[in-house]
């Protein structure tokens, strides 16, 4: 077995194994954009724990950002599941699949009760992501998120507005994000780097 | 490595109909039962031959009890073996061979048996034989034999009184004039003579008696539905109470099912009021469970969500679908972690959305070949908990989303991440669209223009506009008149 055996990988991969500063830098999910791997820690998605996107209206591009990071996911050699939590349209079948998603990983959940279910779905173990779309949550239900999604190995995508930037926040990670011309300007607002600012990125194909 | 399915797995290979003892050197079977007997035979025979005999528990209780009470003690009893036969109006038979390994030997069951029934307010004198008749016989007669060995039957039923048979009082008299009082003066007649003055039917009980003849015992079918009624001491309608309220039924639950080895699939829970028509709580599962404290757990998410009309006078457990159950696999791994599977946490996770939020809570997503974009897709059942093997390097059968190299020149379509289930009329200036502010558009008209023949038919040129935000939308003008603008999808 070498270093560069699929499996060796895999198993290097379990958060419970610390190998130094050179190689946890790589333990991140990547993102499918090199300008914003960078910029990230771990170099990319954190595999679990809480992240915030704040953006300042509905459709400014987020789904788009994730979209790598979930066919990645749903395309793992032992998928588990992507769960949407009562998303506010119906996410359209065809454009995930021709993202690269697979659809038999996916699942939405509708219901009188999304953060109990984003809570469920985070600490079941059977999520690789969860998705959801939260009006106001506490700072203490934030707190349970983030615990719940640590203990499933989950990672946990909270859509947030804007004017939530002021309220203190569990999450591992926070970004804002807003349209920049045939992109997106992310700014990295919380997170375990030093590095903080905004960077532009395009859509590909634009 | 295959280990038993069930404790008592080897006697369920038998039928379950009747049951015969071994008929070692009994007389062959009577035509017309023949073709039966002949079966039970070869079955019986199909045992290991290092257990040729099987081995009859016979209980008798010291009160008779009605047929219904009675066919519960026999639920009870099904604990220790699949094979529990009634003898009304006071006696049990159990086949016990194949239990003994399980309960660690005789006296072991034995001390099992009669703890079960202490604990049913009984009392009861179990003895062990080789044939029904014999072992019934013996605890009749209040003497708690265990006869292990075919050759010594004879000889441990001689100082059995003949009461204990239960033959006609006239039968007794007559053989008691003879001096035969006990079953083993009774063996010692003649055969010809006694069948002569007491007829057929005496000696061919002795027959079975003695394991000469087989016998023929209806072998008891427990009822294959759960249904449980609890009266309550007074009206509840706080949700935690009700939930302590269900917990004596859901005991019954668990001996239920831990006797049949089943699970079930859908359960249901109805709650009786003073006046409100009785408030009904099913509680569909996506695969057999036999876990009574889990279901308690998704029963009880449910009752959270339930409103209740009234005040609940009684509750009422009912379980009709039963489905055999199969334990579950472990895996070394635990849930999450690299390299292990997600095991049962994915349908766990459905039973406890749909548990609280409804059956039709869960939803999966697939795509059908369909130019028209309201059509192109649909709600399924919820995705399978565990990805069949290959899903991945599957390639996906859209129409113009097909993986590959030569598709450049034929590029997959740009299609919003978002859908709105009904398009939203736009406002129109000067021949553009408007929501809250301009609308940019920045492609070239698509056309889709399908669906004539099934009545649903559009004609539509779809654009991509930005609004003054920088949300990118998708938008199309109806190529018929009134021409309008229409919203139907955030690129997100």
């Amino acid at each position: 077995m070498t270093a560069d055996d699929p499996r060796l990988v895999r198993l290097l991969e379990h958060p419970a194994i610390w190998r130094g500063a050179g190689a946890a830098q790589r333990s991140g999910l990547s993102t499918g954009f090199v300008a914003l791997d960078e910029q990230l820690p771990g170099g990319g998605w954190p595999r679990s724990g809480l992240i915030e996107i704040l953006v300042a209206r509905f459709g400014s591009g987020e789904l788009s950002l994730l979209m790598p990071a979930l066919a990645a996911l749903t395309r793992a050699a032992v998928p588990r599941w992507c769960v949407w939590v009562d998303p506010p349209l119906m996410p359209f079948a065809p454009a995930l699949a021709s993202q690269g998603i697979v659809l038999e990983r996916v699942a939405v959940v509708s219901g009188a009760h999304p953060l109990w279910t984003f809570e469920q779905a985070l600490g079941s173990g059977a999520c690789d992501a969860a998705l959801a779309w939260a009006r106001r949550p506490q700072p203490r239900e934030l707190r349970r998120l983030q615990l719940a999604a640590e203990r499933g190995h989950t990672l946990g995508v909270l859509f947030r507005p804007r004017r939530a930037l002021r309220q203190p926040s569990a999450a591992v990670l926070r970004l804002g994000l807003e349209p920049a011309g045939d992109g997106v300007r992310v700014t990295l607002l919380k997170g375990r780097s030093t590095r903080r600012g905004a960077i532009d990125l395009p859509w590909p194909g634009s | 490595m295959r280990l038993p399915l069930k404790p008592v797995d080897r006697p369920t290979s038998l039928p379950a109909d009747t049951t015969a003892t071994t008929p070692e050197h009994g007389p062959a079977p009577a035509p017309k039962h023949g073709s039966t007997l002949r079966r039970l035979l070869h079955s019986t025979a199909s045992v290991p031959a290092s257990s040729p005999a099987p081995l009859w528990a016979g209980i008798h209780l010291s009160v008779c009890e009605s047929a219904e009470k009675l066919e519960q003690l026999a639920s009870r009893a099904l604990r220790f073996t699949p094979r529990v036969s009634l003898v009304a109006p006071d006696g049990l038979l159990l086949e016990v061979k194949g239990s003994l390994q399980l309960f660690a030997g005789l006296a072991t069951l034995r001390n099992e048996l009669l703890g079960e029934f202490v604990a049913l307010h009984r009392e009861a004198v179990v003895a062990f034989a080789p044939t029904p008749l014999a072992a019934l016989a013996a605890a009749r007669a209040g003497r708690s034999l265990e006869i292990t060995d075919p050759a010594q039957l004879t000889g441990q039923l001689a100082s059995l009184p003949l009461t204990a048979l239960r033959w006609p009082q006239e039968t007794l008299a007559r053989l008691a004039c003879v001096g035969a009082r006990t079953i083993g003066a009774v063996l010692r007649l003649p055969r010809a003579g006694f069948a002569r003055r007491l007829g057929s039917e005496p000696l061919a009980m002795l027959d079975a008696l003695t394991g000469r003849a087989p016998q023929a015992l209806e072998t008891f079918r427990p009822r294959a539905c759960f249904r449980r009624r609890r009266d309550l001491d007074c009206e509840l309608s706080h949700q935690a109470l009700l939930r302590a309220a269900l917990e004596p039924l859901f005991v019954d639950l668990d001996r239920f099912l831990k006797a049949r080895q089943c699970g079930v699939i859908e359960l249901e829970c109805r709650f009786r009021h003073r006046h409100a028509p009785p408030t009904l709580c099913a509680l569909p599962l996506a695969e057999p469970a036999a876990d009574t404290a889990r279901l308690a757990a998704l029963l009880g998410e449910r009752l959270d969500a339930l409103r209740l009309p009234e005040p609940v006078r009684a509750c009422e457990l009912y379980a009709a679908a039963l489905l055999p159950y199969r334990p579950p696999r472990r895996c070394l791994w635990q849930p999450g972690e690299h390299g292990g599977e997600a095991g049962t946490e994915g349908s766990d996770l459905i039973e406890r959305l749909r548990a609280r939020l409804g059956p039709r809570a869960v939803h999966g997503l697939s795509v059908r070949a369909e130019h028209r974009p309201e059509a192109g897709w649909t709600l399924t059942g919820p995705p399978p908990a565990v990805a069949p093997r290959g899903v991945a390097s599957r390639k996906c059968a859209v129409p113009g989303i097909t993986a590959g190299e030569d598709t450049r020149h034929d590029s997959p379509p740009h299609r919003p991440l978002w859908i709105l289930p009904v398009p939203e009329a736009l406002a129109e200036r000067e021949g553009l669209p408007r929501r809250r502010g301009e609308l940019r558009l920045t492609s070239e008209p698509e056309r889709i223009e399908s669906g004539w023949w099934d009545g649903a038919q559009i004609a539509r040129d779809y654009y991509t506009a930005i609004d003054i935000h920088g949300v990118r939308l998708w938008v199309f003008r109806e190529r018929e008149a009134p021409h309008g603008w229409f919203l139907h999808g955030v690129f997100g």
